[in-house]
């Protein structure tokens, strides 16, 4: 019987140069601090010995474009390639230097899609989408120089509306640790991304985030409180710019009722920081 | 959330991020590269006057407009 060794959640752009720029040295400082504590939860993980790791994290219009917005999709095949962005700036600098290709865990990803459409999960699916920063940089960070994890990339749309409830995806998670359990292997659950910022995705008020949303939301993780977690609105998560947590839903789902530990909790102004595990 | 029907505007954001060579010709002469494009006035005069803001106003993806090389809203 399968059973999840490892879960945990955290900030996806563990890019110092980034907070530098665009926040100062204070902000460079910040995602430093979080870089290490990130280190010390590969470490953990590497402890586990993980036959595979699910990655749930959200696509940034890098891989899919307006044509076709997948609510949620597994990302299945033998391997997967790092996003190449020329002339790259941003957050996407985060890629720079990373290695082109990963590989993938073919039979957990395939049972993932495969049960979730019998279960009435409408997932998409795909063969060829590649990895933008929301997976690569806290993967590339949690596992340092060990060998990548083979990964279970799964995608949620946090960006393009209309979004995925909080309680779909969290059902999402469910489902995922149903397919692990009734599985063979060890399988570790990362979710990345937030906490807030960006919000209501306006362009004038990049620079906000929402500290006393983001302290509330944490809490209840810490509390396992669920329900007040899945009741959360797209529209609630819209205007605070927490549209990532969606990512987050699905690892809830999957390591219910297990409560979060805080690894990291920062306040930095322009978006929030933070690291959290789980005990599954 | 924003409106669903922006999806000209957001296909030639999309399209700036990731063809160069259609960057290079925006560039050059944004009014013929956006010629083919079914635009309202007021999407036709943003982009052609790149401002990312009012972009961002009429439903233009935040990260595309962060994050198109050399045209970057940051």
């Amino acid at each position: 019987m399968g059973r999840i060794v490892y879960a945990a959640a955290m900030s996806h752009v563990l890019h110092p140069p980034y907070y530098e720029k665009n926040v100062g040295p204070h902000g460079k400082r910040m995602v430093e601090e979080l870089i290490a504590v990130v280190r010390d939860m590969g470490r953990e993980l590497a402890a586990r010995r993980p036959d595979a790791l699910v990655v749930i994290a959200d696509d940034h219009l890098n891989v899919f474009s307006f044509d076709a917005v997948p609510a949620m999709c597994v990302r299945i095949g033998r391997s997967v390639s790092r996003m190449a962005q020329e002339g790259a700036i941003e957050f996407d600098r985060a890629l720079d230097g990373l290695a082109e290709r990963y590989p993938l865990h073919e039979d957990l990803a395939n049972r993932i899609l495969e049960e979730g459409l019998e279960a009435g999960f409408d997932f998409a699916a795909s063969w060829s989408a590649p990895l933008d920063h929301a997976f690569l940089s806290p993967l590339t960070v949690l596992h340092g120089d060990r060998a990548m994890t083979p990964l279970v990339p799964f995608w949620v749309n946090c960006f393009v509306a209309p979004l995925p409830s909080a309680r779909r995806c969290f059902a999402a998670g469910q489902h995922i640790a149903r397919v692990v359990a009734d599985g063979p292997w060890n399988v570790g659950v990362i979710a990345t991304g937030g906490l807030s910022h960006f919000p209501e995705l306006s362009l004038a008020r990049v620079g906000e985030s929402d500290p006393e949303f983001d302290r509330r939301v944490v809490g209840w993780m810490e509390r396992g409180d669920h329900a007040s977690l899945t009741a959360l609105t797209t529209k609630e998560l819209h205007a605070t710019g927490s549209h990532e947590l969606l990512n987050w839903m699905v690892l809830l789902g999957a390591v219910a009722p297990a409560r979060a530990r805080v690894r990291f909790f920062g306040e930095m102004g322009r978006i929030d920081l933070a690291a959290l595990a789980w005990d599954h | 959330m924003g409106p669903l029907s922006r999806y000209d505007v957001n296909v030639l954001l999309y399209r700036l991020k990731k063809d160069a060579a259609f960057r290079d010709r925006f560039r050059r002469d944004p009014m013929d590269a956006l010629r083919a494009a079914e635009l309202s006035d007021d999407e036709r005069d943003a982009l052609v006057r790149w401002n990312p803001r009012r972009l961002n106003e009429l439903g233009g993806s935040l990260h595309l407009l962060l994050s198109i090389p050399d045209l970057g809203a940051h």
